[in-house]
């Protein structure tokens, strides 16, 4: 079968069957190896990609599923050379990434949560976190990382 | 200005989170086959058949590698070599390798490995730590007698490796004390879980192997594959792309070998990468342990004299540290109070269950833990308030640790001190209440003393490149801390230091990302290294400047007069001239910490024999425990942190907090357990919970100042201990929250409510 869909907005087409999970069609066909592949069950977010806006563990997700949708991943935040976003900044103004495996996925969902909400406190940030899975770093400074960002994100 | 003390970002920081870094289980390389292994499906068994002829002649697959193709034997650190690459003629846990096929697809190798004949001849699986050492028990290692050994040390059947320290008169102590106390505890295994799994990439190229793998360690992967493989070390070149994630998970060997192996079968590169159930069921997790402990104390509570026994499980063989580390069991519980008369037997014994291994902390934290309550225990006994009781115990500077070493700069009184004025213990004890509780528990802590070596050069531009092995793990050692340290040295931006790729042939040996020991260790090495370029810097600018090298100082990447700012050369112009002139500006430098004294006399089979570079600390928690779910909450935590001198503070914050978290984790309801046929239940993350950011109380963190005389600028190890304490401290504090004693990890919500039914009940007798 063939998906057609919006990829960091360009349209792309996959060919290949429905329920092969849209991480391997961004690893394998696209060459986007910012998603990681931790668990492969869903668990650990290190793949989390936005599907229309929302987070999805693209480990688990269809490429059936993304059929005409606008598929977003970390490469498709801030060009090469160019600025980082708010959220990538603030990671590491505020030392929130050490192995930074989990990074992509945590970027990803914190612009998420950054689109939807217009100011994020720190309670709020971590129930957006609780999908991704961070061994390293102990979550604190990822969440003073998220409220620092979402205030840059006011001022802008 | 100075670097040092700065939060600089981290070099590695605009790839991670742009997420262009490459990982190791994103490398591969052109032609790449791929791999898989043929896992033993039972613990314990004979192999009557191994027949991969079949699966040899299936579509796509290139090579087929069993125990025939590699023939050495070895160990972590090479000290108990009872491990061979792929099974034998024993299986000797769920897991074990037996043969492994490259293919031209994943498909085509599945399908090889499910061609493979293996007839097995199952064997009672020895599966219970505790009794593995009785008689009669069946030996998992027929032939332990003739394994070689790093050093000697007490072993026999089914007890791989015992570690003893003894000092002073324990039994006259005993006779005298006006209390003795008597205690048990357990702990369960916990998994590294790092996010990346283990990967490794191998070809063969000029009768080399080439191995692209995210270690810790790559000079311990070099030297295990050789052994592994019957070859000499420098047959083999390690190179390290971004590491996802360690905690001492990978330091050791564990798939570059099979992909090494098949490789050069192959005549093809050959990647191999650990799906998560099985990083879960085969790669070493922490120990699971039973510590015993019998303490005399005098009336006031003082301490007489300490019995204890640790028992650790090693698992199948010693391709993990447990038996390494053996001897830090009584350190650690010697190491933080004075205990005049001690003896220290750690025991770590063979089972038919998958081989533990190196987690952060190692066979610390639950020593500490088992300390802890039975401190507690004393507490409660003699009617001494339990903060009281570990200060008056407490080592001051001066006082020998258990292992006769004199501890110059303890510093346990001001870290205790520190925690009180972050969280007063007298006022949190004044509003104790039911079911909430609080608890504080010093240590002191090693920093792994191993040697590493640098180059440092200066390029023509004035930029500085630091040759080095060093692995980057994750905590900024290297993207940090030592470019700092050598920036500082050279007075060039933080930004114009360079650090090479980690590669075992293009760097001195390095002793590993383990042990705190990388800004400590390689940071000493460069300094070293910087404090010779600096001088070449000096002498070919003083022949520029027509100056004396003493009135030179490097500022803002240039060399300037003192205190004349209009004569000076930009270090790019000192390059330059200094290549025409005497050669190109470079230095090496070579670090191992030097030795201290300690009491050898008192340890037999001891790898680990003292703490270099010893860092002290003190951690404080206040919980509060559900009654009708039995879940604990941990509303706030504490850590007053000596760091000898602090070169990145937002980085060892970090390194804090994600130890703090991992020990939460350990403390609450990480249990990598094991089924009663010696499988692993927990293979997936389902059933393996990992801490999330819900669990995280507010960290108050206080980092100290206790400079260490042969650390780098007066740095010491900073990263791997703050695990350590935290399963003590949180579990006094549950037992304060419910009046009940607790003795065993994890506290999970089934565990603390048994343990409130059990006060209840002892309470109503």
């Amino acid at each position: 079968m063939s998906y057609s869909f919006t990829l960091n907005g360009q349209t792309v087409e996959a060919t290949t069957p429905g329920l092969t999970p849209l991480l391997t069609v961004l690893r394998d066909q696209h060459g986007l190896q910012g998603a990681k592949l931790g668990c492969g069950e869903g668990r650990c977010g290190s793949c989390t990609v936005l599907v229309d806006d929302q987070p999805v563990a693209a480990c688990l997700f269809p490429v059936a599923n993304v059929a005409g949708r606008a598929v977003r991943t970390v490469e498709g935040l801030a060009a090469p050379g160019a600025p980082l976003t708010p959220v990538q900044d603030a990671l590491l103004d505020h030392g929130g990434v050490q192995c930074g495996a989990c990074i992509p996925g945590v970027v990803m969902t914190l612009t998420a949560l950054l689109e939807s909400e217009p100011a994020v406190d720190a309670a709020t940030a971590k129930e957006a976190l609780t999908g991704n899975i961070c061994r390293c770093t102990g979550y604190v400074k990822i969440v003073e990382a998220a409220v620092a960002a979402s205030g840059r994100g006011d001022q802008a | 200005m100075s670097v040092i003390g700065t939060s600089v970002r981290r070099a590695d920081g605009d790839d991670k989170v742009r997420g262009a870094a490459v990982y190791g289980m994103d490398y591969t390389e052109p032609g790449a086959l791929t791999a898989r292994v043929l896992r033993s499906p039972v613990p314990a068994a004979r192999i009557r058949r191994l027949d991969v002829t079949a699966a040899a002649a299936m579509p796509g697959v290139r090579a087929v590698v069993t125990a025939a193709d590699a023939p050495g034997r070895s160990g972590m650190f090479f000290a108990l070599r009872d491990q061979t690459l792929f099974a034998t003629d024993e299986i000797r846990y769920a897991g074990e390798p037996v043969a492994a096929v490259a293919a031209d697809t994943a498909a085509q190798a599945e399908a090889a490995i499910a061609a493979i004949e293996l007839d097995l001849e199952t064997l009672d699986a020895v599966l219970d730590v505790e009794t593995a050492l009785d008689d009669g028990t069946r030996l998992i290692h027929p032939d332990w007698e003739s394994y070689e050994t790093l050093v000697p040390g007490p072993r026999r059947g089914n007890l791989a490796w015992e570690a003893r320290t003894e000092r002073g008169d324990v039994e006259q102590a005993f006779r005298e004390a006006h209390l003795v106390v008597e205690d048990e505890y357990r702990s369960q295994r916990q998994h590294q879980n790092s996010i990346e799994p283990h990967a490794a990439v191998a070809r063969y190229e000029n009768g080399r192997y080439v191995v692209h793998t995210p270690t810790q360690f790559p000079f311990n992967v070099r030297g295990r594959v050789a052994q592994l493989l019957g070859v000499r070390p420098s047959d083999v070149r390690v190179v390290v792309p971004t590491i996802g994630g360690g905690f001492g998970g990978k330091l050791d060997a564990m798939l570059e070998p099979i992909a090494c192996v098949l490789a050069q079968r192959a005549g093809r590169p050959v990647r191999l990468l650990n799906t998560r159930a099985e990083e879960l069921r085969t790669c070493g997790p922490r120990e699971n342990a039973v510590v015993r402990l019998r303490t005399a104390v005098a009336a006031d509570g003082t301490i007489l004299a300490q019995d204890g026994l640790i028992i650790a499980d090693n698992g199948a063989n010693s391709s993990g540290e447990t038996v390494a580390c053996a001897n830090v069991a009584p350190l650690v519980l010697g190491g933080s109070y004075r205990i005049p008369n001690a003896r220290y037997v750690s025991q770590v014994v063979y089972t038919n269950t998958p081989p533990t291994a190196a987690f952060r902390g190692v066979n610390a934290p639950y020593c500490v833990f088992a300390q802890e309550m039975h401190l507690d225990h004393i507490a409660r006994e003699l009617g001494v308030d339990r903060r009281e009781l570990r200060m008056r115990n407490l080592l001051r500077a001066g006082e020998p640790m258990v292992n006769g070493q004199q501890l110059d700069d303890a510093y346990l009184v001001e870290a205790m001190q520190t925690v009180d004025r972050l969280r007063p213990w007298g006022e949190l004890t004044a509003a104790s209440r039911p079911l909430r509780g609080h608890a504080v528990v010093p240590l002191t802590w090693i920093t792994n003393p191993g040697p590493g070596g640098a180059g440092v050069k200066l390029e023509e531009d004035g930029t500085v490149t630091v040759a080095s092995a060093a692995a980057e793990i994750g905590s900024g050692a290297v993207a940090t801390g030592i470019r700092q340290i050598v920036a500082e040295q050279l007075g060039v931006r933080f930004e114009d230091v360079n650090v090479s790729p980690t590669d075992t042939d293009a760097a001195a040996y390095d002793n590993g990302a383990q042990g705190s020991r990388t800004t400590f260790g390689m940071g000493n090495a460069a300094l070293e290294a910087a404090g010779k370029v600096r001088e070449q810097v000096l002498d070919v600018a003083a022949g520029l400047l027509e100056a004396d090298p003493a009135d030179l100082e490097l500022v803002a990447n240039a060399v300037r007069v003192a205190g004349v700012p209009d004569r000076q050369l930009d270090l790019a112009t000192v390059a330059g001239t200094a290549l025409m002139t005497r050669g190109p500006i470079s230095a090496t430098g070579a670090f191992v910490a030097p030795p201290i004294p300690f009491d050898a006399g008192c340890m037999t089979g001891a790898l680990f024999t003292h703490f270099a570079a010893a860092t002290y600390h003190a951690h404080l928690a206040e919980v509060e425990v559900d009654p009708d779910t039995g879940r604990v909450t941990v509303l706030r935590y504490a850590v007053a942190q000596d760091v000898g001198r602090a070169i990145n503070p937002q980085m060892i914050e970090g390194q804090i907090h994600g130890g703090v978290v991992q020990g939460i984790g350990y403390a609450l309801f990480e249990d990598l357990r094991l089924s009663d046929d010696g499988h692993v239940v927990d293979e997936s993350l389902e059933t393996y919970r990992l801490p999330t950011s819900l669990d995280v109380p507010p960290i108050d963190v206080a980092i100290l100042e206790n400079p260490c005389p042969y650390g780098p600028l007066g740095a010491k190890g900073a990263a791997e201990p703050s695990i350590i304490p935290v399963a003590a401290v949180i579990a006094c504090a549950v037992a304060d929250a419910i009046g009940t004693p607790i003795r065993q990890l994890p506290l999970t919500p089934f565990a603390v409510l048994r343990a409130l039914r059990e006060g209840r009940r002892s309470r109503d007798l």
